[in-house]
């Protein structure tokens, strides 16, 4: 083992991902020799939105005066074309590297206890002067000590390997991954319920995100079920059965009550990610990690061993909660402006859904420290918004914006 | 605005200054009917009349629609809420939603075909749409306790407006300021024979009760493109004639993507050609003869529609403007305007598509008059900021731009002084519909030296206007290239390519995006 040759770069990155190619293409360009060691795939897309917000369009077509726009979906098909894509982008991804004469090695890797950082990919050892982890996260898992027969569910992950539309589905959890796959679901067909175990999805985003949204899940037709817990899951004949909890954390004296769906083809369980630390035998390296296994990181991406950093979901990220701005600058200094509307895209459809627009102020000036929406568009909307926050834009300077109209994004600029 | 005014002006103006302050002095209602007339009840006249009487202001509104030539005729809000923006867009998504049901069955949809589009659904549920907001513009004038009169206006003097109902009924107003807003309206090329009798303008294409059928858009102004767009989207055949070029005073890089988009998608153009005459004949349809210039030839066919879309005129004609003694444009019979959008007379302000040298653009006449209010009301002495006002033609190919054009970058900086950032990109929706997305461009023009600041963004894709709105709002705050690159891009949208783009034209390399 000790006359085993060890390969040196300059840059060892540890994963394949956003994170991990980031580093290791800029590296390339800047000189530097870089290994990439990958032990999957590069991973899914949104492709998946997509088809869905056709569906919730093919509804408003004959309001617009389309006649025979009834549609059936066939998920077989857009799986099909949806792993093609994904696969161009992986070979995409690999010619990249290639062209930028990137090593990439398949495998996973482990932290060997050599004096010098080293890592071990299927019996072959690699070491640079400056090692990379970005191996991201995974999906949380609930165990069947916990939960009986939470292993029947399936994650995210085993949501992109469905080869047809579940009939009935129940998803768990209230984050965005959640909401996102309870929404896809719904609108291409599935009846679907929401289990949450608390009052509103998205708690950590805005309180008018979250209200908004809880709101608007309900409006299309999800089953939200609030102050609700999975309490075990059961295989019959006619599908999954799954025993749910519920209990008003309101009402003291009411208890708790038991309630179940039957029939389920696919239980879901969205309930977190985690870190993908366990395997990388960090243990011996000097490598800090938080309470949930996140790699501690400085503002330079520094771990706390020199020469091992670490960038993307494996650091865990610092979640902006709402209440940072009152918590920085005192109750007084913030104010806030919000809006909400119907978007004219549906002033003539039967189908409505609100937008809703909050911006946060603080200080004399009123400088705009959070922007926060909802609403068809918003994903377009926000990055030039982001841009000119982070520049320091005011509330006068955006009122002195001129509108771009008829458009959502304007009522940001019209705000009183 | 340099040199306005003649010696004789001048001296009248100053009169009226003297004379006007006496009038302040004595405050409004003995000596006024109202502290603000606005004749115009559209973008810019409604948002300063209301504006003014929630500052305290008596104000009075007078709106009065001169049919077209065919006839068509609407309420309240001017051209923007009835023949604009509004019925604009909506025909534009149902357009959208036209490729949409294309889109829908490589992502899986299976639609038993073929899915056809009734132009009478759309037409009602949008004329209804537009009803409603007459109302509404109707309701909120009555809640601001804005006094609003049908009726056509012109002025007596300075301070007097003679106001004439549609049945005659006539009565004098006089009030202390006068805003004139009355917008404008197509033009129709009246020396081609039959294009009056014949032709429809923008003014009638929204109000059809039946569809317009094969059209030919005469005029390449981006009101020509958006309608010929729509109408191609909700499969109508659209054909574009036109003169010269396509969105004069736009960046013309950015305008041939436009067109060229337009064609993949199914729009014909008669490019470098002019009507010469319309005709109709017995089966009903109207037959057009033009002239090629580049060759001189002369071509015939037929159509359903004729749409002029050759510019637009000022509605200055009735009223009574220049006996009064407020100047217009010699060329555009425009009224000419200060800083402070006041004109030749001292009292009266005129504001919108209407004065010269303004952006024919509803959120700039919006704007404009919120902020003449808060002056008038001796609240503010705030002044218009006309530079980067940001816009977006809803063509089907979307097209939002703020800032200088290329070319009008290179004029006022020169070649050598300017770098242009841009990207050929490829949005994600386009890949499982396999769409052609060789017009999807960014382009951001910037100064050379120090900082590179941002003079111009240019973007076509879809959701153009939601994408550019907040890159206008980075453009007042001074962006500079790096900062636009040092931002965080949200993911995946079409908008964080605009925080990617590094390749500049100078360097001659492929500018295509190629994944992360």
């Amino acid at each position: 083992m000790a006359d085993q040759p060890v390969s040196r770069y300059d840059l060892l990155v540890v994963g394949g991902g956003s994170g991990g190619l980031a580093g290791a293409r800029r590296a390339a360009e800047l000189g530097a020799t870089a290994a990439v060691i990958e032990s999957h795939k590069l991973g899914g897309t949104c492709v998946m939105w997509n088809a869905s917000s056709h569906a919730e369009f093919l509804h408003d077509h004959a309001d617009y005066g389309f006649e025979g726009a009834c549609a059936r979906f066939s998920w077989q098909s857009i799986k099909n074309k949806r792993d093609a894509y994904v696969s161009r982008l992986n070979q995409i991804y690999r010619n990249n590297l290639d062209k930028a004469k990137i090593h990439t090695i398949q495998g996973h890797a482990r932290f060997t206890g050599d004096p010098e950082p080293t890592v071990e990919v299927s019996g072959r050892k690699y070491t640079a002067s400056h090692i990379l982890i970005a191996t991201g996260g995974r999906p949380s898992t609930v165990s069947d000590e916990d939960v009986p027969g939470a292993s029947l569910g399936i994650t995210s992950d085993g949501f992109f390997e469905l080869e047809s539309c579940p009939k009935r589905s129940v998803i768990v959890g209230a984050g965005y991954i959640a909401v996102e796959m309870a929404g896809i679901l719904s609108s291409l067909g599935s009846t679907t319920s929401l289990i949450i175990r608390q009052g509103g999805v998205l708690r950590n985003f805005d309180a008018l995100i979250s209200s908004n949204c809880t709101r608007e899940l309900q409006n299309s037709g999800i089953d939200l079920w609030k102050n609700t817990q999975v309490r075990s899951v059961h295989k019959t004949d006619s599908g999954l059965k799954i025993v749910l909890a519920t209990k008003d954390p309101e009402d003291k004296d009411v208890e708790e009550k038991t309630s179940s769906i039957e029939g389920v083809d696919c239980l879901l369980w969205a309930i977190g990610r985690e870190p993908n630390t366990a395997g990388l035998n960090l243990g011996q390296m000097g490598v800090d990690l938080d309470s949930k296994g996140h790699i501690v990181v400085d503002e330079f991406q520094n771990t706390t061993r020199k020469g091992i950093y670490a960038v993307g979901d494996v650091c865990g990220k610092a979640l902006l909660t709402p209440d940072e701005a009152i918590k920085s600058w005192g109750k007084s200094s913030v104010k806030t402006y919000t809006t909400s509307f119907t978007p004219m895209y549906h002033a003539i459809t039967t189908r409505k859904t609100l937008c809703v627009m909050k911006l946060v102020c603080v200080g004399k000036e009123e400088k705009v420290v959070g922007l926060h929406m909802q609403g068809v568009g918003c994903d377009e909307m926000l990055q030039g918004f982001a841009v000119a926050i982070k520049m320091g834009a005011t509330k006068a300077d955006f009122d002195k914006t001129i509108a771009i109209h008829p458009t959502s994004s304007e009522e940001l600029v019209t705000m009183r | 605005m340099a040199a306005l005014y003649s010696r004789s002006r001048l001296k009248l103006l100053l009169r009226s200054a003297l004379h006007l302050s006496n009038r302040t002095l004595t405050g409004s209602g003995g000596k006024f009917d109202y502290d603000l007339l606005v004749i115009g009840g559209g973008s810019g006249g409604l948002a300063c009349s209301k504006e003014a009487a929630q500052l305290g202001q008596k104000v009075a509104v007078l709106d009065y629609v001169e049919p077209s030539v065919r006839g068509t005729k609407w309420g309240l809000g001017g051209t923007c809420v009835n023949v604009g923006c509004i019925p604009k867009k909506l025909m534009h998504q149902a357009a959208l939603l036209g490729s949409a049901v294309k889109d829908a069955q490589k992502y899986g949809w299976q639609i038993p075909q073929p899915v056809s589009h009734d132009w009478a659904t759309l037409a009602e549920s949008v004329q209804n749409y537009v009803k409603s907001l007459n109302w509404g513009h109707r309701v909120q004038l009555q809640d601001r306790k804005v006094k609003y009169m049908n009726m056509k206006g012109s002025l007596v003097d300075d301070h007097t407006v003679r106001c004439l109902s549609s049945r005659g009924k006539e009565m004098t107003v006089t009030a202390r300021n006068i805003l004139i807003a009355t917008g404008g309206r197509p033009k129709y090329p009246t020396h081609v024979p039959g294009a009056l009798e014949f032709g429809i303008s923008s003014d009638d294409l929204f109000w059809l009760k039946e569809t317009p059928g094969k059209t030919l858009v005469v005029g390449a102004s981006y009101v020509g493109l958006e309608c010929a767009g729509f109408l191609t989207g909700i499969g109508l055949e659209a054909t574009v004639m036109v003169r010269s070029i396509a969105l004069r005073g736009f960046d013309q890089q950015m305008s041939r993507l436009v067109t060229d988009y337009m064609q993949g998608y199914g729009t014909r153009f008669c490019w470098d050609c002019v009507p010469k005459k319309v005709e109709k004949l017995p089966s009903g349809l109207l037959q057009v003869t033009w002239t090629d210039s580049r060759t001189g030839q002369d071509h015939q066919d037929t159509f359903n529609s004729v749409l002029w879309a050759v510019g637009r005129a000022p509605e200055t004609g009735t009223l009574n403007l220049q006996q009064v003694g407020v100047e217009l444009d010699g060329d555009t019979r425009k009224v000419m305007v200060a800083d402070d959008e006041r004109t030749s007379v001292p009292n009266i302000y005129a504001i919108g598509d209407i004065a010269q040298g303004r952006p024919e653009l509803t959120p700039t006449a919006i704007h404009a008059g919120k902020l003449l209010a808060r002056r008038l009301a001796g609240l503010s002495s705030q002044l218009m900021d006309y530079s980067n006002v940001p816009t977006t033609v809803f063509t089907p190919l979307e097209y939002g731009c703020v800032g200088l054009s290329e070319e009008e970058a290179e004029r006022r900086y020169g070649k050598d002084k300017i770098e242009v950032y841009h990207a050929f990109y490829k949005p994600l929706e386009f890949t499982v519909a396999e769409r052609d997305s060789s017009q999807c461009y960014i382009k951001v023009v910037c100064e050379r030296d120090g900082d590179q600041k941002v003079v111009g963004l240019h973007f076509t894709g879809l959701n153009a206007g939601e994408v550019t709105q907040g890159f206008a709002l980075s453009l007042r705050c001074g962006l500079s290239y790096a900062q636009l690159r040092d931002s965080v891009g949200i993911h995946p949208t079409c908008a964080e390519e605009l925080t990617k783009i590094y390749i500049t034209k100078r360097s001659g390399l492929d500018a295509t995006v190629t994944g992360c």
